[in-house]
């Protein structure tokens, strides 16, 4: 089902947390809604499923618009960060709640409940109590039961912060697999960018209560509208050189060292600031544009490695490479960038 | 033992103080209480005189004592000895006394009419009717109302009086005529016999049940309500609904009485809608109890709701919006998920009221005194009435401290049940709420 948020505010006392924001989701779709804790991204799930009230703006259901309706009545699936599981109910009576608070008869309850649990897996956890499964089961058992009445939407609030490294990985081609079975439409709220771009279709990332960009993971990744977004995607993380352009190309702040602006940019004069981002893989030995420094740092990482390469200035520059290439603390390189693929900002941090 | 060791027992040395000085000692004290028939009859400083009253004879009578011989013991003997002589000699002259001693010496008169027609027989006696009379009543002999300090000379008042007594009846007259108190064992059957402890034993179960009921159902409703509403009025209401239990008792009684008397608030009101005035608290057995239950069950809510209050407080916040998502209204959120949480709050408060409400008697004593008649007197007022406080002024420590003892045992195996049932172990080891 399409769901939009059409024009949302949210206040909590004085405070405006989120002003004037539009969204809408695809029918089947899976969005995430990425940025760092405080960007209001659990606050919009919370407004979705009807926890928190909307201080301004409509939310649609398809066409039924269920900006006044309490969340018992939104037909809406949450599963919680903590899992929020019944401590004294079984696992089947877990799943079976949503179902049971609607009065269905008992045999389609266990039908449905049967049904789900085959779909997440959990068949012979049946009569378990939460306390007694581990962290992965929990997870699966708080998808089930968010799944089991059919929502028109499914929300998931940081699932996998909760699960160990091996756990998450698993988690995370699990529940896309669920969400792609039912056809369900769902909402992630992440704060981890491998968790937003590995499972979902869009990607809403979020920033002081804002929705900076809308768009599909590669192509959020290949051209961030601003030094924010190029900042949040990618690990390890992409490097900024801050300078300013002069007569055909680009100075580093506090130094001598000149590059040529991308060939694809429009310069708007000379000694005007610009950021340059160079993402850790296209600063490698072979490429053209070269530049000097000291290796700073050394990361093995086995089948990679990453180092940090400290400037002239002061600026950092990050590569990652194949393993051995043997480059130690202080060696002084000279690499180079690949000059097609800098993504060059504004001053105030727009792309340009 | 290691220094530590005795450091710890340093540090529980108060604590055992207060046991064995607060608690074992007045337990134990209680219970030597309860095998003696102290009374304010006998006092309960050891030894005791010997004196026969009204009293004694009732009770030699109704134990089988031969009823001749006891209407014997209470009338007056007139006996020609050597102590009436020599008053008679003072009084009346040596002449009069040495005819009497040697006409009448060593007789005895059932009474004093039988004395005095001898008397008027002799030469020497007075001429006046009157002088006569006095001089007869110089022979009396009486053992009523008389105290004897030793056995000795109680038994040889008794010989005096020639009642021919065998050795059991000797035996069972001086037991009864006994002042002070001895050992036995009657108490206990005086409990299991008589009607008024019976009585006693079930208004203790209505107080108790009834009371119980009501102070966790009150509670758990005003901790549920209140967790509902907005923090500031919630505030105000559990403060409003703790003043019961903060409230000095004797004020928080004295309201109840301004509320229930004949001219009180509540006649008052009632008054409008045609209701004649009445003692709301006292005017019959229902409302009687339905005071008690309310002035016990209002406090003992106060206590539930903060419990409760705080134990719905410790659900994490998740699991109620979960609840909603999952569809649940506020009736079934309270259903489903609220109360089977609170399950070891109000076990705990149940065990924990059980106990305090079985020897509690406070707010009855203050408001009802057990009235009207005996209907709310519960056992523990009934004990204290009986052995501390009552109409008659007769206070039976003995059976006081037995009917005390009955509570102490019903309390212990109360406390040895539930924590048995509740397996307290594991209700103190560990919050039953995860993450």
């Amino acid at each position: 089902m399409r769901i939009a948020l059409e024009n949302f505010t949210k206040t909590f006392g004085e405070t405006t947390v989120i002003d004037n924001m539009s969204l809408t989701i695809d029918s089947g779709e899976m969005l995430a809604l990425l940025g760092p804790s405080g960007c209001g991204k659990s606050t919009t799930l919370f407004a979705v499923c009807g926890i928190h009230r909307m201080d301004g703006g409509r939310l649609l259901f398809g066409e039924r618009d269920v900006t006044t309706l309490p969340s018992q009545q939104r037909n809406v699936g949450v599963v919680f960060q903590n899992y929020a599981l019944y401590p004294h109910m079984t696992v089947h009576e877990n799943i079976a709640f949503p179902l049971k608070v609607r009065r269905e008869n008992r045999a389609d309850i266990a039908r449905k409940v049967e049904k789900i649990a085959g779909l997440v897996q959990i068949g012979e956890l049946m009569a378990r109590r939460p306390a007694q499964l581990s962290g992965g089961q929990q997870q699966r058992v708080a998808l089930a039961r968010a799944l089991v009445r059919e929502p028109d939407i499914l929300l998931l609030d940081e699932p996998l912060a909760n699960l160990d490294a091996k756990l998450r990985l698993e988690m995370r081609s699990e529940i896309r697999r669920i969400q792609q079975e039912t056809g369900i439409t769902a909402v992630l709220v992440t704060h981890d960018q491998v968790e937003a771009m590995s499972m979902c279709d869009r990607i809403a990332i979020m920033n002081r209560g804002e929705i900076v960009q809308l768009s599909s993971p590669s192509e959020m990744y290949d051209n961030p509208s601003s030094d924010f977004v190029a900042g949040f995607l990618g690990n390890p993380p992409i490097a900024f050189l801050d300078g300013t352009t002069e007569e055909g190309g680009f100075r580093l702040a506090n130094s001598r060292v000149t590059l040529p602006i991308p060939s694809n940019l429009a310069i708007a004069g000379s000694g005007v600031p610009m950021r340059l981002g160079v993402r850790p893989e296209f600063f490698q030995p072979g490429n053209p544009l070269k530049v000097t420094g000291k290796v700073s740092f050394v990361e093995i990482q086995g089948r990679e490695e990453l180092y940090d390469v400290t400037l002239e200035n002061g600026a950092v520059l990050r590569s990652i490479q194949p393993h051995g290439g043997n480059h130690k603390l202080g060696d002084e390189v000279t690499w180079g960038i690949a000059q097609d693929r800098i993504l060059a900002f504004g001053p105030d941090g727009s792309r340009l | 033992m290691r220094r530590a060791h005795l450091l710890g027992l340093g540090f529980m040395t108060p604590a055992l103080f207060i046991i064995v000085f607060l608690f074992l000692a007045p337990v134990v004290l209680t219970m030597m209480f309860s095998f003696t028939n102290m009374s304010s009859g006998t006092g309960i400083s050891s030894g005791g005189a010997y004196e026969v009253t009204e009293r004694t004879i009732r009770l030699l009578k109704d134990q089988g004592f031969p009823e001749t011989t006891a209407d014997r013991l209470a009338e007056d003997t007139y006996k020609i000895d050597a102590a009436g002589l020599a008053a008679v000699q003072a009084d009346f002259g040596k002449a009069f006394a040495q005819e009497i001693e040697a006409e009448l010496s060593g007789k005895s008169f059932a009474g004093r009419r039988d004395l005095e027609r001898e008397l008027k027989r002799l030469k020497e006696r007075p001429r006046s009717t009157r002088d006569l009379k006095k001089a007869a009543d110089l022979f009396k002999r009486s053992i009523l109302n008389t105290r004897f300090e030793t056995e000795q000379a109680f038994l040889t008042s008794v010989d005096e009086l020639d009642l021919g007594l065998g050795e059991t009846e000797t035996a069972e007259l001086t037991r009864t005529a006994y002042t002070g108190w001895v050992w036995t064992t009657e108490n206990y059957r005086l409990i299991a016999s008589l009607p008024s402890t019976l009585r006693a034993a079930g208004n203790t179960l209505i107080y108790v049940s009834f009371t119980l009921a009501f102070s966790i159902g009150f509670g758990l409703f005003l901790a549920v309500t209140t967790f509902y509403l907005p923090s500031g009025v919630a505030t105000t209401f559990r403060t409003i609904w703790f003043l019961p239990r903060i409230l000095p008792p004797v004020i928080y009684v004295m309201m109840w009485k301004w509320m229930a008397w004949d001219t009180g608030f509540l006649s008052s009101f009632l008054a409008h809608f045609g209701v004649p005035p009445r003692n709301w608290m006292l005017h019959s057995d229902i409302n009687a109890w339905v005071v008690v239950v309310l002035i016990n069950g209002f406090v003992g809510a106060s206590l539930g709701m903060i419990l409760f209050s705080s134990a719905i407080k410790a659900i994490p916040e998740t699991m109620l919006h979960a609840s909603e998502v999952d569809g649940a209204n506020r009736l079934q959120q309270i259903r489903y998920i609220i109360m089977p949480q609170l399950r070891w709050p109000i076990l705990f408060t149940t065990a924990y009221q059980t106990l305090s409400l079985l020897t509690s008697f406070d707010y009855i004593y203050l408001s009802t005194d057990g009235g009207p008649g005996k209907a709310t007197e519960v056992w523990a007022l009934y004990t204290f009435h009986t052995a501390l406080n009552n109409y008659g002024g007769v206070l039976q420590y003995g059976l006081g401290a037995a009917l005390a003892m009955v509570l102490v045992v019903i309390g212990i195996a109360a406390a040895l049940i539930y924590l048995r049932l509740f397996n307290f172990n594991d209700l103190v080891a560990k919050p039953r709420i995860e993450q």
